[in-house]
């Protein structure tokens, strides 16, 4: 019962090329789904990978909100050291700092460093962040070499300053940018320029800490500089215990705006929505290509078991005089398991040709990166399953024909 | 060889039983060759079909080549239409998508024999319906008559014991039914039993015997004697005579 003549491969090939429209059309179909179905497994796959990036910091248990003064009598500088001070009084708080920009928000402040002065230099981008000595404590930073800033480090900012304090602190990336020939521990002591030649010195490393903006190439170029600003506007980071997040909030906010009638308190939101926030074209563009894959296969499914189904029918008699000459019900499944398989295998082979063209395509005219190879041999299973799946209830009532039919019909 | 014994079958319908066989008495020598006659509805399709296993009966007995068919499964009796029968169908039942060559090797394959051994059956066999050189044509480029020549290639290919023909002649011209029925005379000469369902009184009267079946019954069996044909050429509508 096993021998391999008994699997009709040469006969149901040549009786396809005689036959062959809907088997091209379904091939076709078949190529196409694994084409779309494979490039938006590897988008998918990407987006995924990019939105599972870690930003350095305790996101779950983080959050942010401004304070915008506007009484005459508004004092800045004593309004945020009395506000700093009750909210890392605060039980449940674990520290709190101001800072002028926040990581993954989409907003922030960049410049260019450079290891040399002189204008004739390029720069490496990377982000700022203006924050106080609580910053590794606030935003859960890990300091893998040299110092981190003492209370008397910090300065205050004028919204009009220019220039930048004597030391900062960077991170593990950007060391590694800046100087790509050492390791990141022999970066702390250099000096490097800001505005072409204004010096400033590496005081620590710290390992990981993404700048605003998620799309940008340099995610992870990112600077500490010891100071805290006077703008129009203080905006506060907290950091909380885990499972407090929810009470704290509202507390802040309340606290804050009855402290000071002179001010108006706004911008609340935790680091877990501003992620949400920041992904929602990704996470938008994951359900659509998922519905999409879903329908483009259950469509393809459809298809076969249609071409299946109208073969069975049309063959009725040839599959009842096939049974009159002494094939099995086994045979008779195996005959339409095997076609759809052949059918599927043109479809698949074609498919992982068009499957590459389109991620050449995409890394070239979209930026997207290169498809991971074992993909195709992976959406070419799949499609192999879903046509075996597919045909097997044709299959199946095909198998279930009575031999009786090769002399009842006519 | 065959031998059935008060067979019965009854198709159920939500409305209706139709009895098309009611205690079927016949039994076959090993190479005979028997012509089935009757009025339409009578039961010979039916009988033809219990005989080669494609349909299961009711009640009764039916030993094939000795073997009692009444309980074997699917299985056992597709193998045994593969191995004993060879099927002969009045609309030739050739595959329409597959070439000469390919009709004649379905039943062998499913037979599991080896490549080098179909072909060698299959070219003697299309040899001996005279069609060797028309191998790689479709059905549809070749007359009924060739067609049935065809679907006898694929019937002997086997080499079965027993030949069964359900109005093999039906959908042909008198001159190529008498050709295939000189076919089939070759074929039994050369051993093969054959039962053959007719409607034509000229080619039932070239048997060895006849059977007439009506209501599901065997109800007259005529011996025909090779040296006596004349008592049954009167009897014989059209009087054509095969030369
Ligand atoms: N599948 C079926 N379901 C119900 N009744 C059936 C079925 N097949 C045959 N019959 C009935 O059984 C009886 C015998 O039919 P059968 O086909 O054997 O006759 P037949 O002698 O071959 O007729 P014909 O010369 O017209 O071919 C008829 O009354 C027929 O209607
Ligand atoms: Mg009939």
């Amino acid at each position: 019962m096993l021998h391999l003549s008994s699997w009709e491969i040469g006969p149901i090939f040549r009786a396809m090329t005689r036959n062959k429209v809907g088997a091209v059309l379904i091939a076709l179909q078949v190529a196409v789904t694994m084409c779309i179905i494979v490039n938006a497994v590897h988008i998918l796959m990407e987006r995924t990978m990019q939105m599972a990036r870690d930003s350095g910091i305790d996101e779950a248990n983080s959050f942010y909100l401004s304070s915008t003064g506007f009484a005459d009598d508004f004092n800045d500088q004593v309004v945020i050291q009395t506000d700093l001070d009750a909210i890392r009084a605060l039980p449940g708080v674990i520290d709190a700092m101001q800072i002028n920009a926040i990581p993954i928000s989409g907003g922030g402040w960049s410049m260019g460093l450079q290891t040399q002065p002189g204008a004739e230099f390029e720069g490496v981008g990377t982000a700022v962040y203006m924050v106080d000595d609580h910053v590794l404590n606030t935003l859960d930073l890990e300091l893998i070499a040299g110092e981190a800033f003492k209370p008397s480090d910090i300065r205050w900012r004028q919204r009009s300053q220019r220039d930048w304090p004597a030391e900062i602190i960077i991170t593990r990336a950007l060391a590694e940018n800046l100087f790509p020939e050492q390791s990141y521990q022999d970066t702390v002591g250099k000096t490097l320029y800001i505005n072409d030649d204004e010096p400033v010195i590496v005081k620590g490393i710290i390992d990981k800490l993404q700048a605003p903006w998620v799309g940008w190439e340099r995610l992870e170029n990112a600077m500490l500089s010891p100071e805290q600003t006077l703008f129009s506007s203080s905006t506060y980071f907290i950091r909380t215990e885990p499972g407090r997040l929810d009470e704290l909030m509202p507390a802040v906010e309340q606290m804050l705006a009855d402290s000071n009638k002179g001010r108006v308190v706004r911008g609340l939101r935790s680091m877990q929505e501003t992620r949400d926030r920041t992904y929602r074209r990704d996470q938008a563009m994951i359900k659509i290509l998922t519905t999409v894959m879903i329908t483009l296969t259950l469509v393809t499914a459809l298809g076969i078991v249609g071409l299946a189904s109208f073969n069975v029918n049309r063959r009725r008699k040839q599959i009842g005089t096939r049974r009159a000459l002494g094939a099995s019900q086994v045979s008779v499944l195996r005959y339409f398991m095997l076609e759809n398989f052949l059918i599927s295998s043109m479809g698949v082979i074609l498919g992982a040709v068009l499957t590459v063209g389109l991620n050449i395509y995409l890394v070239q005219s979209l930026g997207l990166t290169k498809l991971h190879w074992w993909l195709i041999p992976v959406g070419m299973l799949t499609l192999w399953l879903v046509g075996q799946l597919a045909v097997l209830g044709p299959a199946r009532r095909a198998a279930a024909t009575s031999p009786a039919i090769a002399t009842r019909t006519v | 060889m065959l031998n059935m014994q008060n067979v019965t079958k009854i198709f159920r319908t939500d409305l209706v039983e139709t009895r098309a066989l009611s205690d079927f008495n016949l039994h076959v020598k090993e190479g005979e060759f028997v012509t089935v006659t009757g009025p339409s509805g009578s039961g010979k399709t039916t009988f033809l079909n219990i005989a080669g296993l494609l349909e299961s009966f009711d009640d009764g007995v039916y030993d094939l080549d000795g073997e009692n068919v009444r309980h074997l499964n699917d299985t056992q009796r597709s193998r045994l239409r593969n191995e004993k029968i060879g099927f002969i169908f009045q609309s030739f039942n050739l595959i329409p998508d597959l070439d000469l060559f390919d009709n004649v090797d379905v039943p062998l394959r499913y037979r599991g024999f080896n490549g080098s051994e179909r072909k060698r059956r299959i070219e003697r066999c299309l040899e001996l319906v005279g069609l060797a050189n028309r191998m790689k044509h479709l059905p549809a480029q070749l007359s009924g008559g060739q067609q049935q020549r065809v679907a006898i290639a694929r019937a002997l290919a086997g080499e079965p014991r027993f030949l069964l023909a359900d109005e093999p002649t039906g959908n042909l011209d008198s001159k190529m039914a008498h050709s295939v029925m000189q076919l089939l005379k070759d074929i039994n000469d050369e051993g093969t039993t054959i039962v053959m369902v007719t409607h034509d009184p000229s080619l039932a009267r070239e048997a060895k015997r006849n059977i007439f079946v009506k209501d599901g019954k065997v109800s007259d069996v005529t011996h025909i004697s090779a040296s006596a044909p004349e008592p049954i050429a009167s009897i014989s509508a059209s009087g054509a005579r095969h030369v």
